[in-house]
Order: C-alpha cells, then structure tokens, then sequence
C-alpha cells in the first residue's frame, strides 16, 4: 500500500473531477426521470450502453472502421461533432421509446409494477445487447477520430534550478558517451563493450537525475480530450439550466415534478411532458456515452452502462434524488472520492467506499446534500 | 408528510436491491477459492510451486465404444474469446490430422469442447460436462483461473489434463493429472527481469497487477523476485481490477514515483487501454509483460501507444523450424490466414500430445494415458520442444520476446531455461 504522497493530491483531484463530469451527466437522468415520475429508471445505464455503441457505429461508417487496414480519414474536430449528436438523438430515440411502450402502460399500476419492469428493461437491453452487438473482443473506437490527443499541463511547483542545471550537464554527458561508443562499434573496436557500458551507466545517472526532478515537481497533467470533455458537460447542463428554468417546457416539468395531477388538471401535457424529460435524460447520457467511449477510449460491451450506471445512480441519491444541482454534485463528487480511494492506495475498496460515503450522508441528511421538501423538484 | 416517508422508503429500498446487485452480480469468481481443499492457493501472495503434486484417488474411467472422445475447455465467449476460438481450431487441427492417418488402434479421434465463456465457474462447469460425457482426457484452458478450476474437477475424475495457456506454477500441484505444453510464471517472469535490466537497461520498475487474475498476481510476484534479485528496483505496484476502463488514479499513483519501466502482468483487454492511457498521461518510458498480451486485439486496443512495447511469448511464426512451418501452412490450408494468437499453436500441441500419449499407452485407460503423458521425453512441439519426464507437469522450453509494432509481433530475443542462470 503506497503511502500517501500529497505532490500529486492536485493531479489526482483533477482526474476525479474528470471521472465524475461523466457521472454527473448520467446522474442527471435519473434525477429528472425520478423527479417527474418518482420512478427510478434502471434501464438508464443501458440506454448509455447504447450511446456508446452508436458512437462506435457512426465512427465505423465515418471510415475508422477495424476494417479499414488502410489510412483512416483525417481526423477532425466534426466527426467528433457528428458522433456527439448520432449517440445523443439515438439515446433520446430509445429513451422515448423505453417509457412509451414499457413504462406508460404501467403509469397506473402501483409504484412497484414501474420499478420490476424497469428492472426488466435493463436485463432485457443487457442480454438482447449481447446477441446483436459485437463485443468479443470488446470494441473500441479508433484513437485516429479525434484531432485532441494532446496533453496540457501545468507545472504548479517548478524543480529546483541546480537540479535542473545537472540533468541538462549529464544529458551532455550522455549524448557524447552515445556517439562515442556507437562509433566504437560501428569500427569493431575492442574497446567498445566498455564503452557501451559506459553509456548505459550515464545513461541510468541521467534517468535517476530526472526522476528525483520529476518527483520535486508538482503538476497538473490534463489531455486536452478530456478538458473538451469537461468543457462540454459544463454546456450541456448550462443548457439544461436554461431549459428547466427558462422556458414553457421547463416550467411544465416543473409544475408535473410539483405536483402531477393538478398540474394536469391545469391543462400541462403530462404525457408530452414525460416523453421530454426521458428524451432530454436519455439524450445526456448518450452525451456522456459518447465521451466515455472516444475521450476515455473505453473498450465497449453489453455490460457497459452497468457500473456508471450504478455510481451515477449513487451520485443521484447523494445529491438528493430529483434535484438537478444535487446529480451534479453527487457526480463529482462520487468521481473524487472513487480517486482519492485509489490515491491512498486502497484500490480494492474503490467502489465500497462509494457506497459508505452514500450511507454516511444519508443517515444524516435523508433527503441527500442537497435534497430537502423546499427545493423545487424537476 | 407521509409521502415523502414512503418515498425515503423506496430510496432505500431501490439503493438495497442495487447494492445487492452489484454485490452479487459483479463478483468475479477466480478469487472465490480453488473450490476445494487443494493445495493450490487462489490469491495468495506465495505464489511458486512446492513442488508436492496429489496423487489421484480415482482409477479413472477408460475408452469404451469405438471412438476416442477427447475433450476441450475453451473460451467460446467474452473477452478471451480470441485465445478461445484459436485453441478449437489448433486442438481440431491436430485431431483431423490424426484421424486422416487412421486414429489411434483405429478407433477414430472425436474433439468435445465446452465454452467456458472467459468465466471460472463456467469453465468449472463445462469440464464437468466433458467428463460426464465420458471423454478419457482434457485439453485447457488458456486462463489459470480457469485452468484451477478444471483441473479441481479433472482430479476428482482422475483423467489428464493438459492445460494449453495456463502458466500460473502452482497448478502443477493440484494433482498428478496436470499437464501443460506452455512455460510456467516462474520462466516468464525471470526472462522479463533479465530482459528489463540487461536489454531496456531498466532499474526502477513499477508494476501494474490485475488483482483479480490469479495469473497475473502470480506472474507480477515472480518478476518481482527476479528483478530484485539482479538488483533492480520495484518501485511502486498498483493493483487493478479486471474489467476496470478508468486508469488515470493508478498511474498518477504510478508516475509520481518516477519508474524507467513498466511491466504489466494483466490481460490484453487492460493492458491496451491501460498503456494507451499511460501515455496520454505523459508517461513515455517502456512497457512490457506477459503472454497475456498475446493477442492482436492488444494493437487495435492499445494504439499507438502499445507500439515498443515487449512481451514475452511462446512461439513466433517466423520461426523456421519445420514443425512451425509445417503447422502454419496446415492452418493455412484449413482456416486460411495466421493464428490470431500463439493459442492455435498451443492447443494443436497440447491435442497432439495428447494423441502421442493415447497412441503410446499401453492401454485405454486414463491411468495408463497419465503415465504415457508423464513420460513424454523431447515431443517435437509447434512451440519447441517438450519433454514432461520428471518434470512434475511442467515441461522446459525455451521463452521469446517479442516487439509489438504496428503490423504484429516481431521476435526480439530468445532464452532457454539455462540461458537464465
């Protein structure tokens, strides 16, 4: 077990923030799904399943196929653009499909029947994934689509200067032992065995020098796919922001999630209303699927919506099921916790202490962080 | 009021049942236990051989009917898929062979396999159904941890068993029935030691373990003994999970304790996006591992990061021996292309030699086979030579290592056990 080594707290609390942007955007599926209906809709990580999967077909039919052994398309910012909005509409797609013909028959029926058949959906989405979709191998979608595969970083504590100064005096040293000994044994001389020796035994000077560099520095390494990552969830739910609260639509969610039958009694579309939500909540985590699958390279199967599924389901309830800001939190925080668990070197309990933390917060804040009766449910 | 109490309620309720779920649902098996009282430990952090192999309690059945069954565990489904579909169509290849020569006493050969779909206690399961359909031996599986389970229920049958992949060392000591036609952990790992320090020039190491791979805690631990034993540094080991997709925790772990060199233990289906995540991380020194790379899925996986990176393996198709040669253009003749993996060699090895033993006993009866498989001496291998005289089930033969580049694996270097000393 590492001990535990606070030059790298900062990277590690980025790498979390990161992790949980992905389960904010789940999270707030479930949040608005739970907020309109009161119902939890396990089938949630599957409909992300399968925005991942229409991300990976639409990179196929772009010309990243596994196929296509020969040169792949220029990679450009577009295609990026294209896949977000293919996995986004498929997701809204089978999103509105999955309440139509699963839930709105089951409106009426006790709460429980809403809950096994969203069970139901799950499984049946899971293992019908398993018979058409191609996952053994798991796929994965090919690096060459994205045009972001830089890193960016930011150096918070430089090393010391005198150190610096001897690593670049030893790489002198270096490259002058390199040409002398491969010069010795370009010409078969006798002495170039120690040379050669001699060149290795700089050249492990040289890799000891930097690494005590390295470990005096203190920085922040971010690829730039994941900051255009971050950056895209942080609009989306801008977006959803404004939705919610600025426009007629938003207002019906709102009056629905308040209270559902007078809101229709007061002449809201409740049936209209449910379809958004479920779009809007489907369509975020087809978002988040497809970033999860081209940033973070995740290597796809039927079974992948289960775990974010879950964690962004736990970030839900933390944050106070049915209240936006609070998935949001929930997400972010859920991502930090997760990697902080890993920095302390306790990497066999990551996904317990989730949990914990979800039971902590619960015994003393029922409704969640930010869950309480005044909060406007949406 | 009392709304919201039932809602709390169903919060609870739900939180509950997914708790549950993935409790039960996500657990993985392999380190569940050997599913018996073994000697083999599951998770251990001893991982070698004590050498001391149980004799079999039961005579085992024998051939009885004018066909030879002979069975085969192998990944149908699921990530090990590859090294699954490869081990049928070498195992078949040798199989087909033999029977187009005539057989064996001319009874004609026939393959059984059984899908273990890259799962233990699937494995287990489909072992279990070979052998209640009477096969006299079994050939499997690539996994050790699926290999530990098979051979739990081979013992208890008393037939053979020759594992194809499964280099963990202390299978060996499940029982006297335990073959294998690959090299063991306490070989691989020593020749990436030797490797990292003579060849990469590498002292400061860390590793990266698939915690939930009893292959891969046992090949980490036996690098790890070997390099610190030439004097080289671990200097950090992070332990993943098998099916984890999110790195970026560990290797920041990893990187702030500045490593020349990586060696990971795991899977090809981590290994890739590990390393590809490695890299965008900044960190640009070597990586290497295991045969658990082998599989071209690692380069479509991994990138252009994977690309440099070494591993050590059983065979490579370049080789020119006449046994590889011969081999490759039987593959090719039957299935067209090259294996995908060093499986298809592995599992045509291990049919054929089991063939060789059923030909040379001096009766149909699995106790007979065993003893034939025992005293197999220089049985020329797609995979090199294998001799299994003496050597407790665990045949020595030479390891390669291999480069991944972008079109495949080229050789590199080639050790023989004594090469190590």
């Amino acid at each position: 077990m590492a001990g535990l080594d606070l030059s790298i707290l900062p990277q590690q609390l980025v790498n979390g923030l990161l992790l949980g942007s992905i389960y904010a955007l789940i999270a707030l599926g479930y949040t608005m799904v739970y907020g309109v209906l009161r119902l939890i809709n396990f089938a949630h990580g599957e409909v992300f399943m399968l925005g991942a999967y229409a991300a990976l077909f639409t990179s196929w039919a772009l010309g990243f196929g596994p196929e296509s052994r020969g040169q792949p398309p220029q990679s450009s910012a577009l295609y990026l653009v294209i896949m977000l909005l293919v996995s986004m509409g498929a997701c809204a797609l089978i999103g509105a499909l999955i309440e139509l013909l699963a839930y709105r028959p089951m409106r009426n029926q006790p709460r429980i029947a809403s809950l096994i058949t969203a069970i139901g959906v799950s499984l049946f989405i899971q293992y019908a994934g398993g018979l058409f979709l191609p996952q053994s191998p798991p796929p994965a979608i090919s690096e060459a689509v994205s045009p972001y595969r830089g890193v960016m970083t930011a150096v918070l504590k430089p090393p010391p200067a005198d150190l610096a100064a001897t690593i670049d005096e030893i790489r002198a040293r270096e490259q002058a032992a390199k040409s002398l000994a491969e010069a010795a044994k370009a010409e078969n001389k006798p002495e170039a065995k120690g040379l050669e020796e001699e060149y290795r035994s700089i050249q492990r000077d040289l890799r000891a020098k930097v690494g005590e560099a390295d470990s005096q520095t203190v920085r922040i390494t971010v690829p730039h796919g994941q900051l255009i990552m971050l950056v895209t969830t942080l609009v989306l739910m801008a977006v959803l922001r404004h939705i919610v609260l600025k426009t007629k639509t938003g207002r019906a969610m709102r009056a629905v999630s308040h209270d559902f039958d007078s809101a229709a009694l007061m002449g809201v579309n409740v049936g209209r209303v449910v379809t958004l939500t479920f779009i809007i909540g489907s369509a975020l985590a087809g978002a988040g699927a497809m970033m999860y699958a081209t940033v973070l390279r995740t290597p796809l199967s039927p079974f992948l919506g289960v775990t974010p599924g879950i964690k962004a389901f736990v970030a839900a309830v933390l944050g106070g099921i049915g209240n936006i800001p609070g998935a949001v939190l929930g997400g972010l925080l859920m991502g930090v916790v997760e990697t902080l668990v890993v920095w302390a070197g306790f990497s066999g309990f990551k996904d317990a202490v989730a949990f914990v933390v979800l039971i902590i917060v619960l015994l003393f804040r029922p409704g969640g962080l930010l869950g309480s009766s005044k909060v406007e449910k949406v | 009021m009392v709304k919201r109490t039932i809602n709390q309620t169903w919060a609870v309720l739900a939180l509950a049942a997914i708790a549950a779920c993935s409790l039960v649902g996500c657990k993985e098996p392999e380190t569940a236990g050997t599913g018996g009282e073994g000697t083999a430990k599951s998770s251990g952090s001893e991982t070698s051989s004590t050498g001391v192999r149980r004799a079999l309690k039961v005579d085992g059945p024998e051939v009885k009917g004018d066909k030879i069954l002979i069975g085969l565990v192998a990944a149908q489904n699921g990530d090990q898929k590859p090294w699954g579909d490869d081990s049928v169509k070498g195992a078949q290849l040798a199989v087909d062979a033999a029977n187009a020569a005539g057989g064996v006493n001319g009874k004609q050969i026939q393959l059984l396999v059984g899908d273990s779909n890259s799962d233990p206690v699937a494995g287990k399961n489909a072992a279990q159904k070979l052998v209640n359909d009477g096969v006299i031996g079994v050939l499997g599986e690539v996994a050790s941890g699926t290999t530990q389970q098979i051979a739990q229920v081979t013992y208890d049958a008393g037939v053979p068993l020759i594992a194809i992949g499964a280099t963990r060392t202390d299978l060996a000591d499940i029982g006297s029935n335990f073959f294998r036609v690959c090299y063991t952990d306490d070989f691989q790992g020593p020749v990436m030691a030797k490797f990292a320090y003579d060849d990469l020039n590498l002292r400061n190491v860390a590793i990266m373990t698939d915690a939930k791979l009893p292959y891969s805690v046992g090949l980490s631990d036996s690098f790890r003994k070997a390099f610190e034993a030439r004097g080289g540094k671990i200097v950090d080991e992070q332990k993943y999970q098998q099916k984890e997709t999110q790195f970026s925790s560990y290797i920041s772990n990893l990187k702030s304790k500045n490593p020349d060199g990586v060696f990971l233990s795991g899977y090809f289906t981590e290994v890739g996006p590990i390393v590809s995540q490695l890299r965008q991380a900044g960190l640009s020194v070597p990586v290497f591992g295991g045969d658990g790379w082998d599989s071209s899925e690692l380069i479509s996986s991994g990138g252009e990061a994977i690309v440099g990176g070494f591993f050590c393996n059983h065979y490579n198709s370049k080789e020119t021996r006449k046994e590889v040669q011969d081999f490759l253009s039987a593959w090719k003749q039957k299935y067209g292309g090259e294996p995908g993996t060093t499986m298809g060699a592995l599992g045509f090895d291990a049919a054929n030699l089991m063939i060789d033993a059923i030909k040379r006993s001096t009766s149909l009866k699995a106790k007979d086979i065993i003893a034939a498989i025992d005293s197999t001496e220089n049985f020329p291998g797609v995979s090199g030579s294998i001799t299994l005289k003496g050597q407790g089930g665990n045949p020595s033969k030479p390891a390669l290592v291999v480069k991944v580049t972008k079109d495949g694996f080229v050789f590199e270097k080639s050790y023989s056990p004594e090469e190590l000393n």
